[in-house]
């Protein structure tokens, strides 16, 4: 996966994404032994009610199971949309989104919430409730119609408020807090649901720069010790390849490319992906110059 | 030590029931009693409070079950049970208990049912200006009401269910329009706004067909909410829908609401189904709003004044919001209902009685300019 010329990368096709994929699997096997996908979409077609295209084409996507994989690329470039879809909260027009080999559209909407949590973009936080009770909502799939909440309920609320560092917050309400301590109070409520799979959409945006990094460094740890497989959209690339193991970068819906950021970030992918002029170091440390034409 | 782990899982539970709930409880029963009292108090045939308070706490009805029976039933089903419905009361006793009671009573039920439809459709809308009557309830019901009254005049003794069904009709045609691939709370208040309008516009055409003053102003009473002359026979007809469907239904709907107000995809990403919550939380309100229609007409401004000042004092969770609502509508309207009937009367010395929703609104309104000058923002919840 050395570079390649850019006549190649543009035309390249799904078959070749998905070789990739296999080949980035192969390579993270010397680090880790678990590299079954958590969850894979197949031949996905997605877009909404209102829209006569589909937003995202996407023929494979894989989300290797206890890494941290970010869906990066320029806005509009469907990258929330192909969360959604892979969240099971937009069915795809074609195609399948499979969790542990289920189809997470014919999982019930609560055993799928127990399995995968989403942290959406558009959430809103009452100011009046605390966080302890907005980490208590998180409990909702574990929860039966009439069940009150048990000690194993409040233990996975300590839990998640422990992980993400704000239990000192537990009976502060939400309307004082900071940015970013709401966006970890709502990353505590997805934790509280116990998933195996945690997707965020977008969790730094509108964040200071502090914040944005408190943010990842706590999904990253919760991905690291607590073997919780995250796949995260980010629009920074630059943060994307430092936290993540692999980056999916999306051009105009559908996959440009796939695999670890040392690979996938390169000059010319920032130039065809996202219009941009930059020079890309190692590690990889961008640099960017200005927007090309 | 199980028992302590027992209390302290209890004290959990309960942690919701804090002092300032209960206080606002407190304040709210104190209110509705002291209104009910002056309200049983004065009429046609004139009594002390002491013998108004004699007359309510009356042995003779208290200890005496077929008594009970006879009234809450009504005397064919009492008799049918076996109770004896012939009894003997004393004067202030049997006009208390037949005629002034059963008015506080409905204006009880009719205040917890508006109070909690308002609740429940201001967190299903996500909209604290929503009310009970805002997806087409109230139109739905005035246009049946007038209907009957004008058109099919025959069918007056069934009014009150020509109007639940009216109103009911009106709300799903509302979600109909709402509906493109799913709701959302927007499309249902414009929905709601677009089918208000247009049932409003042939409310205001029948009354040129209004053959008489009478029938017009049968027609007013209804689409403003008068509690004039009801009876046991509408405490029969209301208690069921509450206690059957209203109070378990917003028991079991708070979790819900409460999930709602994290926001749609929120909810969906937890698991919640939200269109198929959404619309059996909006029939537990609408089950609400019908009933109360169907015995005291279109009760303006309590569904949506209640919600929102309990929501200042107890904060937004839904299980302090909603019982606070079912203290402070019953509270609200029987103080309405008070004033309605005997601000004439007592100040003026004239019988004329104004229908209660007049007072709700003149209550409403002022209350919504304070907050308006008071508060920075108001309508999205």
């Amino acid at each position: 996966m050395g570079p390649t010329p850019d006549s190649e990368r543009t035309e390249r096709g799904p078959a070749d994404v998905e070789t990739e994929a296999a080949t980035a699997g192969d390579a993270t096997t010397t680090t880790d032994a678990a590299t079954a996908a958590a969850l894979v979409g197949d031949d996905l077609t997605v877009g909404y009610a209102t829209t006569d295209e589909p937003v995202v084409t996407c023929d494979h996507v894989v989300l290797p199971t206890g890494e941290m994989t970010a869906l990066v690329g320029p806005n509009g470039s469907g990258k929330s949309t192909l969360l959604k879809a892979l969240a099971g909260q937009l069915e795809p027009w074609t195609g399948s989104v499979r969790f542990d080999g289920d189809d997470v559209y014919e999982m019930g909407a609560k055993s799928l919430a127990r399995s995968l949590a989403l942290l959406t973009q558009d959430g809103d936080t009452p100011g009046s409730l605390t966080v302890e009770e907005l980490v208590r909502h998180g409990r909702y799939p574990h929860r039966g119609f009439l069940e009150t909440l048990s000690e194993s309920d409040h233990d996975a609320v300590d839990r998640a408020l422990a992980v993400t560092g704000i239990e000192q917050l537990r009976e502060t309400e939400l309307g004082s807090l900071s940015g970013g301590q709401q966006q970890l109070a709502r990353i505590a409520m997805t934790l509280a649901q116990e998933p195996d799979v945690l997707l965020l959409d977008e969790p730094t945006t509108f964040l200071d720069l502090r914040h944005q990094l408190g943010v990842l460094d706590a999904v990253r740890e919760l991905n690291r010790d607590h073997e919780v497989t995250v796949g995260v959209v980010l629009h920074d690339i630059a943060q994307a390849a430092r936290y993540a193991d692999n980056l999916v970068a999306l051009r105009d819906g559908t996959p440009y490319d796939w695999g670890p950021p040392e690979d996938v970030v390169t000059e010319e992918l920032l130039a065809e992906v996202f219009g941009v002029a930059a020079t890309v170091r190692e590690g990889p440390e961008i640099v960017p110059h200005r927007p090309l034409e | 030590m199980a028992a302590k782990t027992d209390s302290v899982a209890s004290l959990r539970r309960l942690g919701w029931l804090d002092p300032t709930l209960v206080g606002f409880c407190a304040v709210s029963v104190a209110l509705t009693i002291l209104a009910g009292l002056i309200q049983v108090r004065f009429g046609t045939f004139p009594m002390s409070f002491a013998t108004a308070w004699a007359a309510v706490s009356d042995p003779a009805v208290w200890l005496r079950p077929n008594v009970l029976a006879t009234l809450l039933l009504g005397e064919g089903a009492a008799s049918a049970l076996g109770f004896t419905t012939a009894y003997d009361l004393a004067k202030p006793t049997l006009i208390v208990w037949s005629i002034r009671l059963p008015r506080v009573l409905v204006a009880m039920l009719v205040g917890l049912s508006l109070a909690l439809s308002g609740a429940i459709f201001q967190a299903v809308t996500k909209n604290e200006l929503a009310s009970p009557f805002i997806l087409g309830v109230s139109s739905g019901a005035g246009l049946a009401i007038l209907l009957t009254l004008v058109a099919f005049p025959a069918l007056s003794t069934l009014l009150p269910v020509t109007a639940a069904v009216g109103g009911t009709l009106a709300f799903l045609v509302v979600y109909a329009i709402a509906w493109k691939g799913g709701t959302s709370p927007v499309r249902l208040v414009l929905a709601g706004v677009i089918v208000g309008t247009v049932l409003n516009s042939l409310q205001t055409a029948l009354f040129f067909f209004a053959g008489d003053v009478g029938t017009v102003q049968q027609a007013v009473a209804w689409t403003t909410g008068s509690l004039t002359g009801v009876d046991w026979e509408q405490v029969r007809m209301l208690l069921p829908w509450v206690v059957l469907v209203v109070l378990p239904g917003t028991a079991l709907g708070a979790r819900q609401l409460n999930v709602l107000l994290l926001g749609e995809s929120t909810a969906s990403a937890l698991g919640m189904r939200v269109e198929r919550t959404r619309f059996l939380l909006s029939g537990i309100g609408i089950v609400a709003a019908a009933a109360s229609v169907a015995v005291a007409g279109i009760v303006g401004f309590v569904g949506l004044i209640v919600p929102h000042m309990v929501r200042t004092v107890v904060g937004t969770d839904h299980k302090r919001l909603l019982v606070g609502c079912a203290f402070a509508g019953p509270a609200l309207v029987v103080v309405a209902d008070t004033v309605a009937r005997l601000f004439f009367p007592v100040v003026f010395g004239s019988p004329t009685q104004l229908p209660v929703g007049i007072v709700t609104g003149l209550v409403g309104g002022p209350y919504f300019l304070y907050l308006m000058r008071k508060r920075q923002q108001l309508g999205e919840l």
